[in-house]
């Protein structure tokens, strides 16, 4: 039998029972939601209209006021409700008492409340310079069709430069919530597997047949496509929920982010899948791997959070030194990739990077897991496991 | 022919095993037997390749075990292990299949070993929802189901009820006599051994204390043991006999060199001698002569 064989063989145990197992699917079904929820919630945030807001109107030529703001409603994603005073001091009260957002008089005056919304304010002061200049050029004589011709020059044209990030922000921010989510899990995963081998004994079994390395490489491989799987099936599903809502911007990067993703989430989960398994080897018991992953988990934390941090800021310092450092990388490059902000150069070096903390964790890993997985006992310290990796024989 | 040959395994300052040797050959049972702690997991974990031994070589066939040799083994581990949320017949398929067989020739295999280990109404089922006896059966299956070459079983009978231990018995005299497959056992039953192998090996302190031909070593051990029934009308007769000792009940034992007919001669004087023979010693009285210090070997009953 090839060692090609052995590994397959594991890995396709591994598939198989995982998909039949409560946990797998609970967790896939789980993500899927939160992954359709949060499209969904932003397509409807998206969606809510233009902002409600009162504006009180008054003194002479308050009608044109009105029609002029109103025209510009729009525009500042604004929906008003125009009322009439009969004098200021009266919209002032409204708008005093909470009846109105803001009040405009003819001559000039503005009053608008702490809490009105954003916009509302640009939007008044415009309405009253458009209506300043309308008297200015009437009193200069222009003619009615003058003054509006004047007023609505033909729109200019737009070129607009540089990526819209809105969109990208929000791939972003589920690209790596589902990476940091995928690693951890599939790498819980690996460790469990590992414990039950061990604790139930059925490894002895197993390495009476094949060598530790297979039956280690079948496992993170098997769980891996499984975990890949999961991941590519949850972003299909979130872009044709987009797609089909219409309504979220999916950035120009979305096809080479989920790329990305993919790639990011094959060398972090390697990465990580390598500790996991060590973890996993150096306890014989489910309850304690806990404290033996601990390491893994806040590594992985603390790489979730600094890859929030780069939302909205794909060119800090941070975010940049993060894409070369293995650990946090995976969670980091595709955060940045949805944001349009990763020069190639930069993606090639930090999967070289990533490669080279594979190939070291890989070693130390399965030397830890090769010397550990048939010692019966207590659990190890990480001291002792290294020492145990380092020593000649096992 | 496995032959196992002057294996060493030290742990540190502790020699575990203390240069080894026995074999199995073809067709026949051998039991491996001795105290907790003599060796007997450890060498049989270094036959299968889980511990690298520290001097010696383990043959099978005159050659040196290697990977593709151990994959022909069927092996118990001491401490039984199963996959306890995979289905029966599939948890066979997958031992099969990791040890070299097709999937076809596994399905086949694994299906006729459910039938036979009676097995068939749970095949589908999850290996933890079975009785324990019945998760023992399936253990025996992962140990057979790809027709092993050769059979390697530590403590293969503890935990089982007295049909399980037949089923088991049985099962391993077939493999041997029908199959030709050398079989070593590790077990603390000395009358099982005794009744199912043909040789045992015995260690103590990692180091082989005796083995053989079972009847062989009754033989060898024989002599020594008399079985005397006199109508005496005096019962301390036998204290008039020099180096000779009662055991218990009617077993005599005489020290080494003292001729059994002065035995006889004075048996007959204290009365009519109903029966005179030989006793062949048990295994168990072999075995505790060999392992235990012989003074003590005196003391404890059967």
């Amino acid at each position: 039998m090839t060692g090609f064989r052995a590994v397959a063989l594991v890995a396709e145990r591994e598939i198989r029972e995982r998909l039949r197992g409560r946990a797998f699917r609970a967790s896939t079904i789980v993500l899927l939601l939160g992954v359709v929820g949060i499209v969904v919630f932003a397509a409807v945030q998206g969606d809510d209209g233009p902002t409600r807001a009162t504006v009180v109107v008054v003194g002479p030529g308050s009608e044109q006021l009105g029609r002029s703001a109103g025209a510009r409603q729009a525009s500042f994603d604004l929906r008003l409700e125009l009322r009439r005073a009969a004098s200021a001091a009266a919209a002032r009260r409204a708008v005093a008492e909470g009846d109105a957002d803001a009040s405009l008089a003819s001559g000039g005056t503005i009053a608008v409340a702490h809490d009105a919304p954003d916009g509302l304010l640009p939007l008044l002061r415009a309405t009253w310079r458009e209506a300043s200049v309308r008297s200015a050029l009437r009193a200069r004589g222009l003619s009615a069709d003058e003054v509006r011709a004047a007023l609505a020059p033909p729109p200019a044209r737009v070129v607009s430069i540089g990526e819209d990030t809105g969109g990208g922000q929000t791939l972003a921010f589920v690209g790596t919530l589902l990476l940091y989510v995928g690693i951890l899990t599939f790498g819980y995963y690996v460790a469990s597997g590992v414990v039950e081998e061990k604790g139930t004994r059925v490894v002895e079994i197993v390495l009476s047949a094949v060598r530790p390395a297979q039956l280690l490489a079948g496992k993170v491989i098997g769980i891996g496509l499984l975990g890949l799987a999961q991941l590519v099936a949850i972003a299909g599903l979130g872009i044709v929920v987009a797609l089909a809502l219409g309504s979220v911007d999916l950035p120009a990067a979305t096809t080479e982010t989920v790329l990305v993703s993919a790639v990011f989430f094959v060398l972090g989960y390697t990465f990580y899948a390598c500790g996991f398994a060590a973890a996993g080897a150096i306890v014989s018991r489910q309850e304690d791997i806990q404290s033996t992953t601990a390491p893994l988990a806040i590594a992985l934390v603390i790489s979730y959070l600094i890859a929030l941090s780069v939302l909205g800021n794909p060119d800090s310092t941070l975010a940049q030194v993060t894409t070369f450092l293995p650990p946090v990388a995976p969670l980091i490059v595709p955060a940045r990739a949805a944001q349009g902000a990763l020069p190639l150069w930069e993606l090639g070096l930090s999967i070289a990077a990533m490669a080279a903390g594979i190939a070291l964790l890989l070693v130390l890993g399965a030397r830890i897991y090769e010397r550990t997985i048939l010692r019966l006992g207590s659990p190890l310290t990480l001291a002792q496991a290294l020492r145990l990796a380092r020593s000649a024989n096992g | 022919m496995l032959e196992l040959r002057e294996l060493v395994k030290r742990y540190g300052d502790v020699v575990a095993l203390d240069r080894l040797s026995f074999s199995v050959p073809e067709g026949k049972l051998v039991g491996f037997v001795g105290p907790n702690g003599a060796g007997k997991t450890t060498a049989m974990r270094i036959v299968m390749g889980l511990l690298a031994s520290d001097g010696g070589e383990v043959l099978w066939r005159g050659r040196t075990v290697g990977e593709s040799e151990r994959r022909r083994i069927g092996y118990m581990p001491e401490e039984r292990g199963l996959y306890p949320k995979m289905r029966v017949t599939e948890q066979l398929v997958y031992l099969s299949r990791l040890r070299g067989a097709e999937r076809s020739a596994a399905e086949r295999d694994a299906g006729d070993w459910v039938e036979r280990l009676g097995l068939a109404e749970r095949s589908h089922e999850p290996v933890e929802n079975l009785s324990l006896g019945n998760q023992q059966r399936v253990q025996l299956g992962a140990a057979l189901v790809h027709e092993p070459d050769l059979l390697v079983l530590d403590e293969p009978f503890s935990g089982l009820d007295p049909g399980g231990v037949d089923f088991l018995g049985s099962v391993l005299v077939s493999e041997a006599r029908e199959r030709g497959v050398p079989v070593v056992f590790s077990s603390h039953q000395l009358e099982l051994v005794e009744r199912l192998c043909d040789s045992v090996a015995i260690v103590s302190g990692g180091r082989l204390v005796a083995a053989g031909d079972v009847d062989q070593l009754r033989a060898r051990h024989a002599g020594r043991r008399f079985r005397i029934e006199v109508e005496a009308s005096d019962p301390t007769w036998l204290d008039a006999v020099p180096g000779a000792a009662r055991v218990n009940g009617s077993l005599v034992e005489l020290r080494n060199g003292v001729d059994p007919q002065a035995l006889l001669d004075a048996a007959r004087a204290a009365g009519p001698v109903r029966r005179f023979g030989p006793e062949q010693p048990s295994l168990a009285e072999i075995f505790r002569e060999a392992v235990v210090a012989p003074s003590a070997g005196e003391e404890g009953r059967t």
